[in-house]
């Protein structure tokens, strides 16, 4: 039996479409992890340009100010909105890079054994998928302040370079995650299982 | 024979390496590319760093401070450091890479920061987007640096501008003002640099510049001076303030003229004095000139106390020279005593004389030695009344004794005198003195203290100083006697006297003559030019009418000539009657008296006899009256008459000749009778008119 990954529908092995809705229907994707390793490092390369360039250009009168993700979270840090630079740093700093770790490790733990279970592993990739799309929130904050801040002359703010290279970074990461076939963790855990029936 | 096919080598198909490669790989590839290939990109894009040194690195931040050319961004500060030894900060500039190689040398570099200076305010923009550095370099590809030395303040002269750059040093007493414009005929020309004093300290240096433009403006006898400030002068002329303009005032400046032609052009690193007025500039052309003075000697007979080294020789007033020593010489030989003479060395500038041609001493020499022949001699003149200074003047002496310029090749020319002219001013001096001197101011003394005396004598009589006491009594009767209530009461009693005057006089007024005098004139007036006008009127009516009875006569209509006849008897019955007739008469009559009566009061006739007149002129009127009573009826049967006839006219069109002469005729007798009413009516308004005749 294979099932439609998209409408969930059960079908005889071997069926090359699902009848449904028309999706390809394969037991397992052999180049699941490769396609997940493929835009992991797209997403990682995008992530380094996103935290070296500035984000936001910030134009009062005649100073321009150009801020890094991280030199903004600090500066508003140094002025005391700590709650903001604590929201800022999570969503764009640790949430990506617990993704890529995430991703990795799931990717690593289909072929290894690691420490965690079937299930919680399970777990961290629903997590993943799920968490994934919040990182985009820094980008809609970029867009909402360049859109509402253009008072010519007194005030500008436009995204910076970092802008870009964050938003593709977020997409390679979901679409990373989302290439992972999760019935890998299951095929690894039946290898495990069937291991010491047959060693 | 059994072809053995040859053996044929079988390899095993190999394996692709990458056939288990997902196509997705191409994904990172493709980024990988993008990003190596931007990376590459703006490395090569980027242009070298220079590393510029500055004393003082105010306002300078990295990653924020740009170089700028011409004003627009050419780099930008990418670090600030000291440099070994603490001596400086060096300022390390990434530069554009399109001009980076034009940054030779010879390029200098400053920060721009907001100034404020007497000449102006500059670098405005500064203040709120923070300093600059500026810098400048030729438009040629030079020998290649990376280390510069900047400036806190602008360079006067930038690289890539031309101009005559020449060099000032300030004379004894002189100063220069850092950045002071060199103005010239009021238009800035040229810029002095930052000042520095020499290294001997004994007057102050700058590096100037004069603009390309103006250029042509500087000779090498061009003398610059300065204009800071003001000057005052107490001199035989009178005081003087001196400024040139406000802002030299207070910023300083210098100015230069070319007193002298000739020179040659400047070139640039000439050096030029600065000096502290136009007076001393002008003057220095006579003790530093290209040209040699012509030296010559005077000798002078007189007490020449007063001419000191430095005096002016002037001819015409205009100063040539100048005196350059003074000494004693007894010469038996050439004078024919030993009286000890002194001897006046002066040096004259032959470029002042004007001289036709080359400027030289022998020249100026050929030039005075002619004049000497035509009587030109020199003598000594006060140059100032004030401090008793001499001068000597070269004069034009009418009728000189016969004199040569001594020229002899071992000696200066020696040029012959005349009398001084300061002997005359001593004398005119001395004879003012000597005339205060004899006024008797003695004597005019004595007799002012003499009235003094008897005025003191008169002042302290007893008699005298009773006066005011009396004055005083006097004053208090007069003030009672104008206070008491009889005095107080004079002016109310007046009043009543006056009101009463008054009221007498305007009875008198309105009883004699408004009422006599009006009432009696408006009815003679009245009744007298109604018939004036009437009487006027008539003949020209009867004639009219016997001519328009004329023609109706001539027709052949029976009835119109029976009723045409009618009327003209009427009418000739009415002109014809004795009233009518004997009108004019009694109006004439009435006139007469009126009119020699009003001759009378107009000529200024007795007042007393206003009455009387009045009187005979209103019997006259009263008869006037009586016979002008019938003139209305008159007029009425006139109209009717008129009236008659016009209708009668009126039916006999055909007979044009006829109708034409009755119409002229009624319109002449309406024309009569409405002069009539008119006159009636304006006599009736205005009487007055009557008796003024207007």
């Amino acid at each position: 039996m294979v099932a439609c990954t998209r409408c969930t529908r059960a079908w005889p092995l071997g069926t090359p479409e699902c009848g449904r809705c028309g999706a390809k229907l394969v037991s397992r994707d052999e180049h699941s992890l490769q396609k997940v390793w493929a835009l992991w490092v797209v997403g990682l390369m995008c992530y380094v340009p996103a935290n070296v360039y500035p984000m936001l250009k910030t134009k009062q009168l005649f100073t321009v100010d150009e801020s890094t993700i991280i030199g903004g979270a600090f500066e508003l840090a140094h002025h005391g909105a700590f709650g903001i630079a604590a929201i800022i740093l999570v969503a764009s700093v640790v949430i990506p890079l617990g993704k890529f770790w995430a991703v990795a490790f799931l990717a690593v733990s289909v072929r290894q054994r690691g420490g965690f279970t079937s299930h919680r592993r399970l777990l961290m990739y629903e997590v993943v998928e799920y968490i994934g799309r919040w990182s985009m929130i820094d980008i809609f904050v970029v867009a909402i302040l360049s859109a509402l801040v253009q008072l010519k002359g007194l005030a500008t703010i436009s995204p910076g370079p970092a802008a870009f290279f964050f938003a593709l970074s977020v997409i390679f990461t979901m679409l990373s995650a989302q290439a992972f076939d999760p019935r890998m963790i299951w095929d690894a855990q039946d290898n495990d299982n069937e291991a010491p029936d047959h060693g | 024979m059994v072809d053995t096919p040859p053996t044929v080598e079988i390899q095993a198909a190999r394996k692709p390496r990458l056939s288990g490669a997902s196509f997705i790989w191409v994904i990172p590839l493709l980024a990988l590319f993008v990003a190596f290939g931007v990376a590459w990109q703006s490395y090569s894009a980027r242009g070298p760093v220079i590393i510029v040194g500055f004393t003082d690195g105010s306002g300078i931040a990295a990653g924020e401070t740009k170089l700028k050319y011409r004003d627009i961004e050419v780099g930008e500060v990418e670090e600030v450091s000291f440099s070994e030894g603490l001596a400086q900060v060096d300022v390390h500039i990434r530069l554009h890479k399109d001009i980076a190689e034009y940054v030779d040398a010879s390029s200098v570099f400053w920060i721009v920061q907001p100034e404020v200076t007497a000449q102006g305010v500059s670098g405005l923009s500064t203040v709120l987007s923070g300093v600059y550095i500026e810098g400048s370099w030729d438009n040629e590809v030079g020998e290649y640096a990376d280390t510069f030395k900047g400036s806190d303040v602008s360079p006067l002269i930038k690289p890539g501008e031309s101009g005559l750059q020449i060099a000032f040093r300030t004379t004894t007493n002189g100063t220069l003002t850092d950045n002071a414009p060199i103005m010239f005929r009021g238009i800035q020309v040229g810029q002095v640099g930052r000042a520095q004093i020499s290294r001997s300290g004994a007057f102050a240096i700058t590096e100037g510049l004069i603009y390309e433009e103006h250029r042509h403006l500087i000779s090498s006898s061009t003398r610059f001076w300065d204009t800071s400030g003001f000057s005052l002068s107490v001199g035989p002329t009178g005081a003087e303030i001196d400024f040139s303009s406000l802002a030299t005032l207070i910023g300083g400046g210098i100015t230069f003229d070319t007193f002298v032609s000739g020179g040659d052009s400047a070139s640039d690193g000439e050096v030029f004095e600065v000096f502290s007025d136009k007076e001393q500039a002008r003057n220095s052309l006579f003790t530093k000139s290209e040209v040699d003075p012509l030296r010559m000697s005077i000798i002078f007979d007189e007490n020449i106390s007063g001419l000191a080294v430095g005096a002016a020789v002037e001819l015409s007033g205009f100063r040539i020279g100048s005196v350059e020593s003074l000494s004693g010489i007894v010469d038996f030989n050439q004078f024919g005593d030993s009286r000890v003479r002194l001897n006046v060395i002066v040096s004259i500038q032959p470029s002042r004389l004007g001289l036709p041609g080359e400027a030289t001493a022998a020249a100026a020499l050929g030039l005075l030695r002619d004049r000497v022949t035509s009587g030109l001699r020199a003598r000594l003149a006060s140059a100032s009344l004030l401090t008793g200074g001499l001068k000597i003047e070269l004069v034009e002496v009418e009728g000189a004794t016969a004199d040569q310029m001594l020229i002899s090749e071992v000696d200066l020319p020696i040029m012959p005198t005349t009398k001084s002219e300061t002997s005359d001013a001593a004398a005119t001096v001395e004879g003012v003195f000597t005339r205060i001197n004899n006024l008797p101011i003695e004597e005019l003394l004595n007799s002012a203290i003499n009235v003094m005396n008897s005025a003191e004598v008169l002042m302290s009589n007893g008699d005298l100083q009773k006066v005011p006491g009396n004055v005083s009594t006097l004053l208090s009767d007069i003030s009672g006697i104008v206070t008491s209530e009889d005095v107080k009461n004079i002016p109310v009693a007046l009043n009543a006297t006056l009101v009463r005057v008054e009221g007498l006089v305007a009875e008198l007024e309105k009883q004699r003559i408004a009422e006599t005098l009006g009432k009696t004139l408006s009815s003679a007036a009245e009744a007298a030019d109604a018939v004036t006008s009437s009487a006027a009127g008539v003949p020209e009516l009867i004639a009219n009418i016997q001519t328009v009875a004329e023609k109706a006569a001539s027709l052949e209509f029976d009835t119109l000539i029976q009723e045409l006849t009618s009327l003209t008897s009427s009418a000739e019955a009415l002109i014809s009657s004795p009233e009518t007739a004997q009108l004019p008469v009694a109006l004439s009559g009435a006139l007469d008296q009126l009119n020699a009566t009003l001759k009378e009061l107009r000529e200024g006739g007795a007042v007393q006899n206003v009455n009387q007149t009045l009187a005979s002129a209103r019997n006259a009127a009263d008869s006037i009256a009586v016979s002008a009573r019938d003139l209305p009826q008159v007029i009425d049967r006139l109209n009717t008459l008129f009236v008659q006839a016009g209708q009668t006219i009126e039916g006999y069109n055909k007979g044009d000749q006829l109708s034409r002469a009755a119409e002229s005729a009624l319109r002449d007798i309406q024309q009569a009778a409405g002069a009539l009413e008119k006159l009636a009516r304006t006599i009736e308004r205005n009487p007055n008119s009557l008796l003024l005749g207007r």
